[in-house]
């Protein structure tokens, strides 16, 4: 798929700066985030080559205005809908519930 | 359906989970090799770069045989084939402009390339 992740070659994306001591994670919500990777990883819900694939059928913008970690979320969201085990009822719900809790 | 078990976190975290299969698949390349990259622009998953498509490279090392990420993303098997370590010269990637000293070396699977 010829997407916005294939960026081998593209100018203008600024400079590649590691930081130094770079932390595993750097908000809790990541590390969050990886061990909802795992769990449903390791429940069967997908395969790390469909979970790639997740990520590129990303909307082009956000995937380029988004952190890494977010790609994970929102790859997870987009095979869990997919394969059944939660629908886009549920999650509307859940997230609008967890937006109003944190008002 | 499978749950995750707490000994399975620190082998998952530490390694990942490898691609690597062991199936007896023969190669289609030997180190030394000269290669030419398939021009292919599927609308599905490929691991294979634009910037390297109906490129000229070298077979460097056999990584030995994987799944195949184009059709193990689509629900269409493993298809389990070789990996090759292939070295590109930065001139053939990117023109005369680029250093005569830059290469770059990417894992390829034995379904992106041809023999020259």
């Amino acid at each position: 798929m010829n997407g916005a992740h294939d960026l081998g070659g593209m100018h203008g994306l600024g400079p590649i700066n590691p930081e130094p001591n770079e932390p595993v994670f750097h908000e809790e919500w990541e590390r969050r985030m990886f061990g909802l990777f795992i769990a449903t990883f390791a429940g069967g819900h997908f395969n790390v080559d469909q979970f790639r694939h997740a990520i590129e059928r990303m909307n082009p913008a956000h995937y380029l205005d988004s952190p890494y970690y977010e790609h994970w979320l929102n790859a997870c969201e987009t095979l869990l809908v997919e394969g059944g085990a939660l629908s886009h009822k549920e999650l509307n719900e859940h997230t609008s519930r967890l937006e109003k809790e944190a008002r | 359906m499978p749950v995750l078990k707490a000994e399975m976190v620190e082998p998952l975290t530490k390694t990942g989970a490898s691609c690597r299969v062991d199936a007896a698949v023969a190669p289609r390349f030997r180190p030394g090799e000269r290669i030419l990259v398939r021009n292919i622009n599927p609308v599905h998953h490929t691991r294979l770069p634009r910037y390297v498509r109906g490129r000229h490279g070298t077979v460097e090392r056999d990584h030995g045989v994987f799944v195949f990420p184009d059709t193990s993303a689509h629900g269409q098997g493993h298809k389990p084939q070789h990996v090759y370590s292939v070295r590109f010269t930065g001139r053939e990637l990117w023109g005369p402009q680029a250093s005569e000293r830059d290469v770059l070396y990417l894992d390829l699977w034995d379904d992106y390339m041809d023999p020259t």
